[in-house]
């Protein structure tokens, strides 16, 4: 190979113009696992939605939100990757590590959530679109560059763009979005707060370092506990609400209701265990098994909507 | 007298660096195949039904 294919282009100070990062790389800039998460919940809002679509259309159309919803991790990892090196939970991400440039990030996350919006408008429809740009902006602009550094409610105004795929889903079925999506939106913003704050009672010290007021830094482990079970308190009866409605049937009562109780088991457990290994034990056990109770809720709406699960209950309410 | 403009300096790349960046353009160049197809297969199916209802 020619030795000028072999160079690599720095600024005048030395600094590099380009990384040498993999694509495995620039793929964990998108964080995976919470596009995992936002494709579920953005599928149990098109299950749920009165009415269909073309199964290739649905297919495109939550690509493009599962990307959307990348660009905005992406975007989140290029602003917070200052602090991101100061924590041992997000030191090893690709911008941090120095595999990837912050300005590669920026560019692939600009990129990525233009061209995620302009293609759910061509699949589906300018709301739908609207609704990504308008989620893409809320969690990389008023959360990341605004909520984070500022508030200890951070996550709790914040959780409303991990909220918004199951709206965004029933606008791409049905063009517009109603009292079901906004349903399964409660659910999701009342979920964030006794999730994150479950991490954050562990994670303390690392938050403290880096400076981001999260609950636990600027109120206390006491109150965040209360504020815990409180939260999981009103979630867990909004979690039923599907069923009751009508757009979910007898398997998803059962699951919600048996989850929803080991939540609300769980964030007790947290509010009395507060000393020691057995207090970090207790709050990773509810933010693990409250990924778990997100995915099952949403699954099962899934499952019943689209593959003819559903035993309907007597319709209580609309 | 005015300074010459400053050019990038060029460092060397590692074998590894290079490899690296190897695999990094063969994963661009499938996503962006991919996409084309992605792009082609909507298009049929958004296009398909007012193509065969057209009158003839």
């Amino acid at each position: 190979m020619s030795a000028a294919f072999d160079t690599i282009e720095t600024r005048s100070d030395g600094a590099a113009l380009t990384s040498t990062g993999e694509a495995r790389d620039f793929f964990a800039l998108l964080k995976p696992r919470v596009m995992f998460l936002v494709i579920v919940t953005a599928m149990g809002g098109m299950a749920a939605a009165p009415g269909a679509i073309h199964p290739v259309l649905g297919l495109a159309a939550l690509l493009a939100i599962a990307v959307g919803a990348g660009a905005s991790g992406c975007l989140n990892m290029w602003w917070d990757a200052d602090i991101d090196s100061l924590m041992t939970r997000t030191a090893r991400r690709p911008i941090p590590a120095g595999r990837i440039l912050p300005s590669e990030a920026l560019a692939f996350g600009l990129t990525l959530a233009v061209g995620s919006v302009i293609v759910l408008g061509l699949v589906a429809n300018l709301l739908a679109a609207g609704l990504l740009a308008f989620t893409i902006f809320f969690y990389a602009v008023v959360y990341s560059m605004w909520l984070k550094r500022w508030t200890p409610q951070n996550i709790v105004i914040g959780g409303a763009a991990g909220a918004f795929p199951p709206m965004i889903g029933e606008a791409v079925v049905t063009g517009d979005f109603g009292i079901r999506s906004l349903v399964l939106f409660a659910i999701i913003f009342l979920w964030t707060p006794p999730h994150f704050w479950a991490l954050a009672l562990v994670k303390a010290a690392d938050y403290g370092r880096a400076g981001v007021p999260m609950l636990p830094n600027v109120a206390g482990p006491a109150a965040t506990r209360r504020q815990i079970v409180v939260y999981t308190l009103l979630m867990a009866p909004v979690a039923v609400l599907p069923a009751l409605m009508g757009f979910a049937g007898a398997i998803y009562l059962f699951v919600s209701v048996v989850t929803g109780l080991a939540m609300i088991g769980l964030s007790l457990r947290v509010l009395r265990t507060t000393e020691g290994e057995a207090a970090h034990k207790a709050a990773y056990a509810l933010f693990g098994f409250s990924i778990l109770y997100l995915f099952l809720l949403f699954a099962v709406l899934l499952a019943e909507n689209s593959l003819g699960l559903m035993w309907a209950l007597p319709k209580a309410i609309g | 007298m005015s300074e010459a403009p400053k050019r990038p300096v060029q460092a060397a790349f590692s074998p590894e660096d290079m490899a690296r960046r190897n695999r990094r353009s063969v994963a661009l160049a499938l996503v962006l195949a991919g996409l084309a197809v992605f792009f082609f297969v909507v298009t049929l199916v958004k296009t398909a039904p007012a193509i065969l209802n057209r009158p003839l």
